[in-house]
């Protein structure tokens, strides 16, 4: 009941926070859409008995229209009045009316093409029907949808596209969600004419991700389109004419885009198709599960699809505000890492360096005892960068409770900037990115680092030419930018204005600057910080109206750490520690622990950190669990549990809670909602879910740093986009990719 | 009488009285002292025709002339202790059941029986080891894993 409460909730603050007047009309699934709704069937009384009575936007969608009315147009769409901007084009103004024209090559997120022919209406004056994705609105245009021209040029075009489609539905992969087979029911004829042999077209080998069957390919140029405009990577073309006419990447070429996956999701048939999902399941088995992702610190949001207890595949799920409608690779292939090197026991190690499967109830022993022997200030805590937040306020809450202050996160670096939210955040926002029109990355690899926000720069330089330039190692980009420099003295000749980069910053009217979290790594990370504030300052990157200096987080815990206040330093922590609790961390350097450290792990995946262990206590993935996660920009987000956890696998934050009640210093909360209450009087705006919530207070209260920069140069940060922490370095396909795609 | 008397008396002079009696043994002749329809059989196979063998051992008889019809064809089964009707194989239940005129060994001659499972008598009552348990019964040795992940051994790659 409370989960049920709690989605309640969730989707309270979500409607009433983006769409209020949607959530007041809610959209009913019925032929004419305003039957559903008795008011609006009572408040519009249809004048013509034959006509249907208007229709609610396609998917519920609002219209907004310009406040000059000279802006805007009337046109005609079965009869009825709609209002529209102008520049729209005929399939919108169709859509604003209600009317989901059928359309293959059209997709609202891709320039228009207009080749399959799918979307043919009739315009009254017009001599022929004319494709309503590739023509725009004209005042006054009567446009008819469901004339005998219209469907009978609906047949036609659906009579060509099959005729050299494979009838292999029951063999295809796209089945059950393919638009070829939902449309040839709604608008096809019931037989077909073609008695001759059908074309075929050689499979091309797109790498390990994208499974391909050309035969089945329409030719609607999506993927190609894809391809060019928001992966940025000119991999796939069109080759040939006429019958010949095939998609391919002319020479033998893997497809090497971040981003490959989402042609997956915009093929409209079954020629693009995912690899490791191939013959897995069929869509209509899975159970999909609207959850976010933590394989970076973008949280996309993606619908998890489970089959029982194991995840079949992950796709996305459309939030403008962060990912679109898109992922990236790593967030839609790390599931089969979900499946492998799991760990489900909780174990100790004996005495001859063997690892043992024991009980709940024995290993928690084990861990307070050996608790109770070392002293307070030799405790350390170590949450990793898969953790959710609930966890890491147990982790927090408890080593206090043991009289430690040592707790950190894994990649926030010896003294991170968390006074300040505004310091470790991107107070841009991912979709105010596409204002800007200057970029400065310094020490960031988006492309690498957070592929979503990467496709936003992507996205703002192909749409307004926006400058970018790139201070750190050398590194590839998928749009045009600037290498400045490779280290610090870069940034110290752009602050003095001495660097050719500057007049670009000082002509921008929103000039943004993204900070790596790697620079956080750097022992000079405050001066660092302060060059940067100190080049914001000079060509205007924060103002009242626009704060466009960002730091670009590396991994899904890093802001709620900071926001809990995980700020301990780790190199210090772990070079003192006698007792080290590692909470899925796995990429913290333990050389300098000492020998007779006792270490805990616990965690989901037996990855580096595990071999050093004393005790496993087993606890469940991102895919398992309820928990707080809040990404780069500072939203919060909720992961919603797919699939059951693992053998005697627990929640993180229960673990914590049942350990230290053993060892006699019980944390005061039962329940989620108990824990979630706890980190309100820490972090409040962990609770307030999907929501951003703007810094208030200015960063020129920081004191000025003291320190002196070195002049080292910036490191890259990850070295492989394809395996990043536990899940993804379990997966085979992760590591496939990483065979097979990497530039070497 | 005399005539079953005099049969014992030469077959204990050509075998020698231990062959003789182990022989009687295994062709059931101390079981039909006890179980009237062996001795029945054994009865019934005065006269008859053999029409065949099968690989458990089980004998067929045929006896066209001075018998009821339908009740021409019988088996004697190999195993005179626990016999049942299932231990004839399907091949010879054609021809015992009057199905067909062909008999076992014909059929063989003329099906391949490359993908056919090894006849198996039932064995309910017999234990629950040598009962068929479905692949998804909890008592079939071999069941399914249902396991969707692979755990981590801590014994591999350990430094």
């Amino acid at each position: 009941m409370a989960f049920l409460a709690r989605a309640l909730r969730q989707s309270n603050s979500r409607l009433s926070s983006r769409c209020p007047a949607v959530a007041a009309s809610c959209r009913w699934i019925s032929p004419t859409a305003a039957a559903g709704s008795p008011e609006a069937g009572a408040a519009v009384a249809p004048a013509d008995p034959e006509m249907p009575p208007p229709r609610e936007p396609v998917g519920g969608a609002r219209v907004e229209l310009p406040p000059n009315p000279e802006d805007a147009l009337e046109v005609f769409v079965d009869g009825h009045t709609v209002r529209i901007p102008k520049g729209f084009t005929v399939l919108q103004a169709c859509e604003v009316a209600g009317v989901d024209i059928p359309r293959f090559c059209y997709h609202s997120r891709l320039s228009i093409a207009g080749n399959c022919r799918m979307c043919l209406v009739e315009v009254e004056k017009s001599p022929k029907p004319v494709a309503s994705c590739a023509m725009p609105a004209l005042p006054g245009m009567k446009i008819k949808t469901n004339t005998p021209v219209a469907k009978k040029a609906r047949e036609g075009v659906m009579e060509f596209l099959l005729m050299n489609h494979p009838l292999d539905c029951p063999i295809c992969d796209q089945g059950g969600e393919c638009d070829l087979q939902d449309q040839s029911m709604a608008f096809g004829a019931d037989r077909g004419r073609f008695t001759e042999m059908k074309r075929s077209v050689v499979d091309k080998n797109l790498g390990p991700l994208v499974k391909t069957v050309m035969t089945r390919c329409i030719q609607c140029t999506r993927c190609v389109r894809f391809a060019t405009e928001v992966a940025g990577v000119q991999d796939l073309g069109m080759l040939g004419r006429g019958s010949g006419e095939e998609i391919g990447t002319y020479v033998e070429k893997l497809m090497t885009s971040e981003l490959s996956g989402n042609v997956i999701d915009i093929c409209p048939v079954g020629a693009l198709t995912s690899k490791p999902f191939a013959f897995k399941a069929r869509n209509w088995e899975l159970k999909g599960t609207e959850t976010i992702d933590v394989t970076d610190a973008v949280g996309s949001n993606i619908r998890v699809d489970s089959r029982g207890p194991e995840v079949m595949r992950i796709v996305p799920r459309i939030n403008e505000d962060i990912n679109e409608e898109w992922i990236s690779d790593k967030t839609r292939f790390c599931y089969d890492g979900l499946k492998r090197q799991r760990l489900n026991d909780p174990m100790i190690r004996g005495p001859d360096g063997r690892f043992k499967a024991v009980t709940w109830r024995d290993a928690l022993t084990v861990v307070a005892e050996v608790l109770h022997q070392v002293k307070p200030e030799e405790i350390t805590g170590v949450a990793g960068k898969l953790s959710d937040a609930e966890s890491m306020m147990a982790l927090k809450d408890f080593v206090n409770r043991m009289g430690s202050d040592k707790v950190l996160c894994e990649g926030n670096g010896p003294n991170p900037p968390a006074d300040l939210r505004s310091n470790y955040l991107m107070n841009t926002g991912i979709a105010g990115l596409e204002k800007a029109d200057v970029f400065l990355l310094v020490g960031t690899q988006p492309r690498v680092e957070a592929a979503m926000v990467n496709a936003r720069i992507q996205k703002t330089v192909r749409a307004t030419q926006a400058k970018v330039g790139y201070i750190g190692p050398p590194a590839d980009f998928n749009y045009d930018h600037e290498h400045l420099g490779t280290g610090p003295q870069t940034l110290v000749e752009i602050a003095e204005g001495q660097h050719p980069f500057c007049s670009a910053l000082q002509s921008a009217k929103n000039p943004v600057i993204i900070a790596g979290a790697g620079l956080f790594e750097r022992e000079d990370q405050d001066a660092l910080f302060s060059r940067i504030e100190t080049i914001a300052k000079k060509f205007n990157v924060t103002r009242p109206d626009w704060n466009g200096l960002n730091v670009l987080l590396l991994h899904a815990a890093q802001a709620a750490a900071l926001d809990l206040g995980l700020v301990a330093n780790p190199a210090e922590s772990i070079k003192s520690a006698k007792f080290l609790y590692l909470m899925g961390a796995d990429d913290i350097s333990l050389d300098k622990l000492p020998e007779d450290a006792f270490v805990v792990y616990q965690g989901h995946h037996g990855d580096k950190a595990v071999y050093r262990a004393n005790v496993i206590l087993p606890s469940s993935a991102f895919s398992e669990k309820e928990g707080t996660y809040e990404n780069t920009e500072g939203c919060t987000q909720w992961t919603i549990p797919a699939v059951p956890t693992v053998g005697d696998a627990r929640d993180d934050w229960k673990i914590i809670r049942a350990l230290s009640e053993v060892a006699g210093a019980q944390l005061p909360y039962n329940s989620l909602s108990a824990v979630r209450d706890r980190i309100s009087t820490v972090a409040p705006n962990l609770l307030h879910v999907d929501e951003r919530e703007l810094p208030t207070i200015s960063s020129e209260v920081k004191p000025p740093a003291k320190q002196q920069m070195s002049s080292a140069p910036f490191k890259t940060v990850v070295e492989n986009f394809y395996m990043t922490d536990a899940i993804t370095r379990a997966s085979k396909i992760m590591a496939q990719c990483s065979a097979t795609l990497l530039k070497k | 009488m005399a005539a079953v008397v005099r049969g014992v008396l030469r077959g204990i002079k050509e075998k020698g009285l231990a062959n003789f009696l182990r022989e009687a043994r295994d062709e059931g002749y101390l079981n039909c002292l006890l179980d009237g329809n062996l001795l029945q059989t054994k009865i019934h196979n005065i006269g008859a025709t053999l029409v065949g063998v099968d690989k458990f051992g089980n004998k067929y008889y045929e006896k066209l002339h001075d018998t009821q019809y339908g009740r021409h064809r019988w088996v004697e089964y190999a195993e005179k202790g626990r016999y049942n009707a299932s231990q004839v194989p399907p091949e010879w239940h054609g021809w015992l059941h009057h199905i067909t005129d062909n008999t076992g060994d014909q059929l063989l001659a003329q099906k391949t029986a490359r993908y056919l499972v090894e006849h198996k008598q039932n064995y309910s009552g017999e234990g629950e080891e040598l009962i068929y348990h479905s692949k998804g019964h909890a008592l079939n040795p071999g069941q399914r894993d249902w396991t969707r992940y692979q755990p981590w051994e801590p014994k591999k790659e350990q430094a």
